[in-house]
């Protein structure tokens, strides 16, 4: 972006598109947290301004959550999360994708095309693109066809077999080994201890901000707590935990005064599937303008992207890359691979920690693996009693009276359910 | 006595109706939505109480539903139309001996919804992304065919040939399809059957993904459409309980929920 | 109540196992010299060799003999002895399960020590892959079967007198643990005849794979324990056990990646709560490990005494990167 598109960045239909959200995000609900202010700040200066986060050394873009960013870190580089949430985007996308393609892919797609998206894609040095699901894997040669220089990282389609961990921590060390040529730096133990450290940080209190949600009545709604994890994706890491951990204090306040962020009687929602992704979080939103509240979620661009945590026995080299491997690779829940049985778990367990009433399934159409395993979901979800609403959507804004229908609907045979129960 | 009004506001018809202090209805009233759907939604409220001589105070509680619901400012409350549609076919059905499943379909959309035995919503599947089986289809037909609407039914049932495939997914692109099979000679009877089945094929579909359970309750204009019924039926493999004034049921939900949560609220003030 | 709980969760488990290895070894190694006797039905190894020190003996020493005697005897009245002998060795047992091995056995203590020296030195470790393991896993039960069945051998006549103690005759811990009291005359190869001179020599060069094997390995020799395999044959009614809750589990694998014994199903395993295996030494690094509250816990008599907890994990893993990065 040159200086002249600069200044005027915040007339863009991205910008507006973004500014458009924000004001959502803050206007429709009332006593937003001190701290989120920091947040909303953020957003607003690098989606609707243009700003330029500053980065030090190469800067790698990510397109999943797969990608190890210790090991970028290490290396003295910067990762950043390109997953791209903008319908403008998905429109440019669209130019050159096929149109049942998933909106996620084309606005990722679409924003690197452009070369003039947030937060400063243009001058990317490398992508890393996990083989995760058949739209990312393709992307990979439309990625180098227009002139970014793409590493794939080989990701097995099942997790269960050694024979998949073996491979992984094998594409993992490859990776370690571009990124040396990448960058000129050597891998050690300090740099990535260090790396480890930070990002062992930056989970720790996003554990401590989850655990806080599980507060009944509720101190902090989900469309705070999905602007929090997308700022993750480009946020300086350092300052985006110190952020999390002002907001933490302000929320333990919030509980010991019996705060309410919510209705008492709002159902609980467990939001799960296709990521909500700035500024598409037109479901989060949706579900709490319509008198509900998103308490936990199973999504890559929250949970899973900050809940597990790395555990290292001997802090040698080898062993510290290999765990992050396996910490990438063994729990994740994303419905690439061949079995869903960790996802059915961790959704059960969740909905029993967060009490939760009722989950929303959002998958993108053109989403295969999350469409295919919505059957598994719902019935081990009504074994347990819990209704589950499934809502297929994109990026476009057009459907929002059809989803409203359906999220109001799903919410108050909630509250029905739920008066009859007492 | 007191009085609660259910006011759907779709996009073709605002129904409204009103129930006493029993739940029992006094009258009902239907009125084109038109382009200025918010004047049109009272006017058809306030003729409703003229109807039958009913004061607007009186009225304790509106509850709005339909795509028009949030913006009706007469209303107290607002509700989506599956619940209202839910509440309506179980206290409807409950004359016919309690029903578990409704299909509805409407002006632009259709929906089945499964309820419990209580009468709550367990599960629900919509189609609002396509025409196709919804009552517009029917209008595109009867338009291209240059019959009335009310006649569908009498078609269906006069045709000598089994129903004709109709084979196009898409409402719009049906109708040159349908001028097709008229210049090859087919019959009209035989076009509305075959529009029948195509909706009822549809409709079943969708209402396979919420579960089908005994007794099944089919609402919404195009349920008048007695040809449509049959064909419904026939894709069922069931009997349908179709109510005496089915595009009333959603309006008639939403007044019983209006009476609930006016007693609700005066039981709390109290 | 909850302080003392919480205290015990997020303990450093490595510094507590140093020191209770450490007091064991004392004592095992040690405590004759203090008068003190444990008794020779020990599970763990106590070298009955370790003449001058011994606090105890092992109890496979008095096993092996007591079934070495000649036929007639062991299939009569005499041979109510062996029950007796396994009755209280049972009893010794059930009280700590296999933690006996992680936290007592001297023979698992040194390689701990090799362990932490390999550590220092900056060597890594090797793995062993699934197939090795599940083969060499096995390799106990022989020693176990062979334990039994060679001494039954001698006392019906079938084999050589001096095969009366196999095991104890290759056993590392036979040579390792007196050194610790300057008694280095196991290190021999007994010529007195053909039998004793085969049986120590492999003794010798077995000993000599202990230490080469626990310097890549963690605790190398336990997966060929013919004690592990007695103990986990006997495990049912332990009072210490092992529990997890599978519905926590989110697979992440910590709990494989630190345990020394490199045991798959801890991680893998989501619908049994009894999840002790075979090679388990109990050391309880995966419970330390786990960062899912309640999902890994060690119970006694059923009660939890310590818990997996997302606080502990934390500060083990903090702990470990400022110790390593001094």
């Amino acid at each position: 972006m040159n200086s002249s598109e600069a200044d005027t960045y915040y007339l863009s239909r991205q910008a507006r598109e973004a500014e458009a959200t924000l004001e959502q995000l803050q206007d429709d609900f009332p006593d937003n947290p001190q701290a989120m202010q920091y947040f909303y700040d953020l957003f607003h200066r690098v989606y609707g301004q243009g700003e330029i986060i500053k980065h030090s050394g190469k800067l790698v873009g990510t397109t999943c959550i797969h990608a190890p960013e210790e090991l970028i870190y290490a290396f003295g580089a910067t990762p950043v999360r390109l997953c791209n949430g903008s319908y403008h985007y998905d429109q440019i996308g669209a130019d050159f994708m096929p149109a049942k393609s998933c909106s996620l892919v084309k606005a990722t797609l679409g924003s690197l095309q452009a070369k003039a998206a947030v937060p400063n894609t243009q001058s990317l040095d490398l992508i890393v693109n996990p083989t995760t699901c058949d739209q990312k894997t393709k992307a990979s040669a439309m990625m180098s066809a227009m002139g970014y220089k793409v590493e794939d990282l080989e990701l097995p389609p099942a997790k269960e077999s050694e024979e998949a961990r073996l491979y992984w921590q094998r594409s993992v060390r490859r990776l370690a080994t571009r990124l040396r040529e990448l960058t000129g730096n050597k891998l050690t133990r300090k740099k990535l201890q260090h790396a480890m450290a930070r990002t062992s940080r930056a989970q720790t209190a996003f554990r401590t901000l989850h655990q806080l949600r599980k507060s009944a009545p509720t101190i902090l709604l989900g469309k705070d707590a999905f602007l929090v994890t997308n700022a993750y994706f480009f946020d300086d890491i350092e300052r985006w935990t110190a952020a999390v951990e002002q907001l933490n204090n302000e929320l333990l306040q919030r509980q010991q005064d019996g705060f309410q962020a919510a209705q008492k009687r709002a159902p609980r929602i467990l939001f799960t599937g296709s990521p909500p992704i700035f500024p598409n979080l037109k479901l989060p939103i949706l579900i709490e303008t319509s008198g509900g509240v998103v308490v936990a979620d199973e999504t890559c661009s929250a949970n899973r992207m900050l809940y597990d945590m790395t555990a290292v026995d001997e802090w040698r080299l080898n062993d510290m890359v290999d765990s992050l491997a396996d910490r990438y690779l063994k729990p994740c829940t994303c419905p690439i691979f061949t079995r869903n049985d960790d996802r059915q778990r961790r959704l059960l367990q969740l909905a029993t920690d967060f009490k939760v009433d009722g989950v929303v399934y959002q998958a993108f159409s053109g989403c295969q693996v999350y469409e295919m395993e919505y059957r598994s979901i719902a019935d081990a979800l009504a074994e347990r009693g819990l209704p589950m609403l499934y809502v297929e959507t994109d990026y476009s804004p057009d459907d929002m009276g059809q989803l409203s229908t359906r999220i109001e609907a799903f919410l108050e045979s909630i509250k029905t359910r739920k008066r009859q129960a007492l | 006595m007191n009085y609660y009004a259910g006011i759907d506001i779709g996009s073709t018809a605002i129904k409204a109706a009103l129930i006493d202090d029993e739940g029992k209805i006094v009258g009902t009233h239907i009125a084109p939505t038109g382009s200025s759907f918010h004047k049109n939604a009272l006017d058809t409220f306030m003729n409703l109480l003229n109807q039958h001589g009913i004061e607007r105070q009186a009225v304790k509680f509106i509850t709005a539903t339909g795509y028009g619901r949030k913006l009706f400012k007469e209303a107290d409350d607002s509700i989506s139309e599956i619940t209202a549609n839910a509440i309506g076919a179980y206290e409807a059905g409950k004359a016919f001996g309690g029903v578990r499943t409704i299909i509805n379909i409407g002006g632009q959309d259709s929906k089945a919804i499964q309820i419990d035995v209580q009468g709550n919503v367990s599960n629900f599947a919509m189609n609002d992304k396509c025409a196709a089986g919804t009552g517009r289809f029917l209008d595109v037909a009867a338009r291209n065919l240059e019959i009335d609407l009310e006649e569908l039914g009498d078609y269906h049932f006069a045709g000598r040939n089994a129903p004709l495939t109709i084979n196009s997914t898409c409402a719009v692109f049906a109708e040159s399809e349908i001028i097709g099979l008229l210049a090859k000679g087919h019959g009209k009877q035989e076009i509305v059957s075959g529009i029948h089945y195509s909706i009822a094929r549809r409709t079943v579909r969708l209402a396979k993904r919420v579960g089908i359970e005994d007794r099944v309750y089919f609402d919404g204009g195009p349920a008048l459409n007695k040809g449509l019924v049959a064909a419904m039926q026939d894709e069922l493999g069931r009997e349908l309980v179709i109510p005496e004034h089915p595009q009333t049921t959603t309006a008639f939900g939403a007044a019983i929920l209006a009476r609930s949560l006016f007693l609700a609220e005066s039981k709390e003030e109290a | 109540m909850k302080t003392i709980k919480t205290a015990i969760n997020n303990i450093d488990l490595r510094r507590f196992r140093f020191w209770l290895q450490l007091f064991f070894f004392a004592l095992l190694m040690y405590g004759g010299y203090f008068a003190i006797d444990l008794g020779s039905r020990l599970p763990t190894f106590a070298c009955a060799f370790n003449e001058a020190g011994r606090g105890g003996i092992c109890y496979l020493f008095p096993l092996q003999h007591q079934l070495g005697v000649p036929s007639s005897r062991l299939f009569s009245w005499a041979g109510l002895a062996v029950l007796q002998g396994l009755l209280i060795f049972s009893l010794w047992f059930f009280a700590l399960n296999k933690a006996w091995c992680g936290y007592a056995c001297p023979l698992g203590t040194i390689q701990d020590w090799i362990t932490a020296l390999r550590n220092r030195l900056g060597i890594r470790y090797s793995r062993y892959s699934q197939g090795q393991f599940r083969q060499l896993s096995r390799i106990k039960y022989l020693l176990l079967a062979l334990m039994i069945l060679i001494p039954l051998g001698v006392g019906a006549a079938l084999l050589p007198h001096e095969m009366g103690t196999p095991f104890c005759d290759i056993c590392p811990a036979r040579m390792v643990l007196p050194m610790f009291t300057g008694d280095f005359s196991q290190l021999t190869i007994d010529f007195s005849s053909k039998t004793t001179m085969i049986m120590t020599t492999l003794g010798l060069l077995i000993t000599g794979l202990f230490f080469t094997g626990a310097f890549f390995k963690k605790r190398f020799f336990c997966f060929f324990c013919p004690m592990s395999a007695l103990h986990y044959l006997l495990s049912k009614p332990a009072l210490l056990k092992l529990k997890k809750d599978g519905n926590k589990c989110t697979s992440c694998g910590d709990c494989y990646r630190v345990c020394d014994m490199e045991i798959r199903e801890i991680a893998d395993e989501v619908n049994e709560t009894n999840i002790m295996q075979d090679d388990c030494i109990m050391c309880l690094k995966c419970v330390a490990h786990c960062p899912e509250p309640d999902a890994l816990k060690a119970t006694f008599a059923g009660i939890p005494i310590f818990s997996s907890t997302e606080q502990g994990f934390i500060k083990r893993m903090h702990k470990g990167q400022k110790h390593e990065q001094q």
